[in-house]
């Protein structure tokens, strides 16, 4: 398992924005969804190593991130695209592109083809020596794809990828993700139900900071049976109603 | 995006085969190329021309005041900015949303921003040097005497490393909009308080980078004697602990790396600030000496041998003879101090020749100041030593004319002194000590040489109304003044040794 995760748990203050998840997850893509304030950011961050959780037990690509020296193993070989992706406006696509592939010490000599691949697979080939400050917030997403896949990882986070991608390119990038799931495990942090179906071969719904829902994208169609959830597709009405259960059992138990 | 028809692991269509390279070098190779410090350099280079080119121009071609000024004036205006651009840039990450990005990657934070801080510093050392370099070739292309000053670049160098550190370090620690104008203005401010604390006679602000050779007159020093690099020393030594230290900070924090490179971080933190301070210790134990400042711990003996050279003479009745540096002020000289001397050819230790010297200064006991020794006639035979530190040299703000009659003004009185015998002070205050018979024939001897080299008018006496030994010294200034130049020679021959020894009484001068 390249994610395994043990009543994880993170505290802001008095705020628990996760709370006591279990999860595992092997080669393939996982779509995580959930609701604003769900907790699948902060979850997605803790699985970058971006923040430490609080509690619980988290092992990554067979390593514990807690130690530096398992961290720096594991970034070598993770790819993370956050919600909000900063960018250096004056960098070409290329110079960002390669800049992170050094940061992610990929061997010096490798490091341009990669790049170029890199790039040619977001399809921003033709625009590979443009300033990041022209493109527009699409084209900005693809390069933070580019960033993220440049080093071939093998645990690919992925917060929103799909925000500002046009139909096509989503299409499109749906058919990246199951490319690189060959081999990797690829999380999904999307609110649009539609990517999970097309993508995803595992799914998790997270409410209030707590998973209420693990299962094939099937098994979250099904949860839409017998039910009057809202949706405008099997899946989104599978979707609304897990949340609707969730919150019902959790206002129940208080 | 292809993921469809390219294969993840396809070879790349657009590779281009370059030779590996370490990645810290490809990292900067970016940075080089990106960094926005590249937008500041035609500023700084226009800030450099109107700072420190154009005035050095404005000035003769000595390698002192050369030097002073790619140290002194360059930084007092490229620190300030390059503190506020250091800032910008190393505010970048947190600015641009960048810090989790960045934050995530196995190279630890702390290597890549001191490569983003390295090169940003590269870009303006260059500009730095390629300045110094523009000013120092122009400087040799004058014939300027000696060779550059290398000191106060280096010391220019590490004000550039360390502002940028500083920066740097303000906007990595606290990235936001405002930090740049900040660092901008607080560099200024530090700059500006150095500059009070010397004034307020503070010694460890000896430190201070825009201070060369403290109070030593640009003009003043390296020229018979070879530059102190004392303080220099102490300067790049306390600026590189500053740099060190702000540049470790940013390696403090538990992201920034693992444990051995935060320790790492730490004792470069440790070591550039106890660098730092034991630069300011060291200041502390300056001192004025002779041709420059001097610190015992770091003084070199070998810097106290005098610089050798052949000087450059006129070839009049009374030869004047100055340093090599000086040359194109010889016809200045000897047209200021010619007819003095020709009044006072042949009379009994007159001076045969003129000679410069090196300024003699004198530690004020009240504060950092330093007082310049005037002329002096000494030696055998007899000869005129000359300072000419503390005068404003043609192009230094006079002109030709301007510097003769300065000259004549200002060493023409100390001569006629010194020939009569009385002090150099009593030039100013001759008239209070009139009541001394012997002063005040040497004081009117040398008031009427004045005033019949130069026309001007006698010195009033002190306090309203002329008391009755004032007015019979007035006379006798008018007497002695009135007498065609051959009498006055001829009895200053005769006379002489007894003015000299204050046998002479005012009643005696004719």
């Amino acid at each position: 398992m390249n994610v395994e995760i043990a009543d994880l748990t993170r505290r802001f203050g008095r705020t628990q924005a996760v709370a006591g998840v279990d999860l595992e997850a092997g080669p393939g893509v996982f779509g995580l969804l959930g609701p604003n304030g769900a907790g699948k950011t902060t979850l997605l961050r803790m699985l970058a190593t971006v923040i430490p959780p609080s509690s619980g037990t988290l092992r990554l690509l067979g390593r514990d991130p807690g130690g530096y020296g398992g961290r720096r193993q594991i970034r070598r070989r993770l790819g993370y695209l956050p919600q909000n992706l900063g960018y250096y406006p004056g960098f070409t696509v290329a110079d960002f592109v390669e800049y992170f592939a050094l940061l992610k010490e990929m061997p010096p000599g490798r490091v341009p083809a990669v790049v170029a691949a890199a790039v040619e697979r977001v399809d921003l080939g033709d625009k590979a020596r443009s300033k990041l400050r022209t493109l527009s917030g699409g084209m900005l997403r693809r390069a933070g794809i580019a960033q993220a896949i440049v080093n071939e990882p093998d645990l690919l986070l992925l917060d929103e990828p799909t925000a500002g991608l046009d139909p096509e390119q989503r299409v499109a990038f749906r058919a990246l993700l199951r490319d690189l799931a060959q081999r990797a495990t690829v999380i999904v942090s999307t609110h649009l139900v539609e990517d999970v179906g097309a993508a995803c071969s595992e799914v998790a719904v997270m409410d209030t900071g707590r998973i209420v829902f693990h299962g094939t994208p099937d098994e979250l169609t099904v949860r839409a049976e017998g039910t009057d959830a809202a949706g405008d597709s099997q899946l989104e009405r599978g979707y609304s109603a897990v949340l609707a259960a969730a919150r019902a059992t959790a206002g129940a138990r208080s | 995006m292809t993921a469809a028809t390219a294969p993840a692991r396809s070879a790349p269509p657009r590779a281009r085969r370059v030779p590996p390279a370490a990645a810290p070098a490809r990292l900067l190779r970016i940075e080089l190329r990106r960094s926005s410090m590249l937008w500041l350099l035609p500023l700084l280079a226009v800030l450099f021309y109107v700072s420190t080119y154009r005035p050095a121009m404005d000035n003769p071609p000595f390698w002192n005041i050369r030097g002073d000024m790619v140290q002194s004036r360059a930084m007092l205006v490229f620190a300030p900015l390059l503190a506020g651009a250091g800032a910008w840039i190393g505010s970048r990450d947190g600015r641009r949303g960048l810090v989790d990005l960045v934050g995530v990657t196995a190279v630890p934070r702390w290597a890549g921003q001191v490569v983003t801080w390295a090169a940003a510093t590269i870009w303006a050392e260059l500009l730095y040097l390629a300045g110094v370099a523009v000013l120092y070739g122009v400087t040799a292309r004058q014939g300027a005497w000696g060779g550059p000053l290398w000191w106060p670049v280096a010391v220019g160098t590490a004000v550039v490393a360390a502002s940028c550190a500083l920066g740097f370090a303000a906007g990595a620690r606290l990235p936001g909009r405002f930090t740049p104008p900040l660092a901008a203005l607080v560099t200024f401010l530090a700059l500006a308080g150095g500059a009070f604390a010397i004034q307020d006679n503070s010694r460890y602000a000896q430190i201070w980078p825009l201070n060369v050779q403290g109070p030593f007159p640009a003009n003043s020093y390296a020229i018979f004697y070879p530059y102190l690099p004392d303080l220099a020393i102490a300067q790049v030594m306390f600026l590189a602990g500053l740099a060190a230290a702000a540049l470790g900070a940013l390696g403090l924090p538990a992201p920034a790396g693992g444990r051995w490179l935060r320790g790492a971080a730490a004792a470069i933190t440790v070591a550039g600030l106890a660098a730092a301070g034991t630069a300011v210790g060291l200041a502390g134990t300056d001192r004025v000496e002779a041709h420059g400042m001097v610190i015992p711990a770091l003084h070199n003996a070998a810097s106290d041998r005098p610089t050798p050279y052949t000087p450059v003479c006129s070839h009049g009745a009374v030869p004047v003879c100055l340093q090599p540096a000086y040359r194109s002020f010889l016809p200045e000289v000897t047209a200021a101090l010619g007819p003095l001397l020709g009044q006072l050819a042949g009379l009994p230790g007159e001076p045969v020749r003129v000679t410069q010297v090196a300024v003699t200064t004198v530690q004020s006991a009240s504060s950092n100041g330093i007082g310049f020794g005037g002329p002096a006639i000494g030696g055998r035979p007899p000869a005129l030593y000359l300072p000419l530190a503390g005068v404003s040299l043609p192009g230094e703000g006079s002109t030709s004319a301007e510097f003769i009659a300065l000259l004549r003004g200002q060493y023409g009185p100390s001569i006629v002194n010194e020939l009569v015998g009385l002090p150099a002070s009593m030039a100013v205050i001759g008239v209070n000590s009139a009541g001394n018979p012997g002063h005040a024939a040497q004081f009117a001897v040398a008031q009427a040489l004045d005033r019949a080299l130069n026309g001007t008018a006698p010195a009033r006496p002190r306090g309203t109304g002329a008391s009755p030994p004032q007015a019979g010294l007035q006379a006798a200034v008018g007497r002695f003044a009135a007498l065609p130049a051959a009498q006055r020679h001829a009895w200053l021959a005769v006379h002489l040794a007894a003015l000299r020894a204050g046998r002479v009484t005012l009643s005696e001068i004719p």
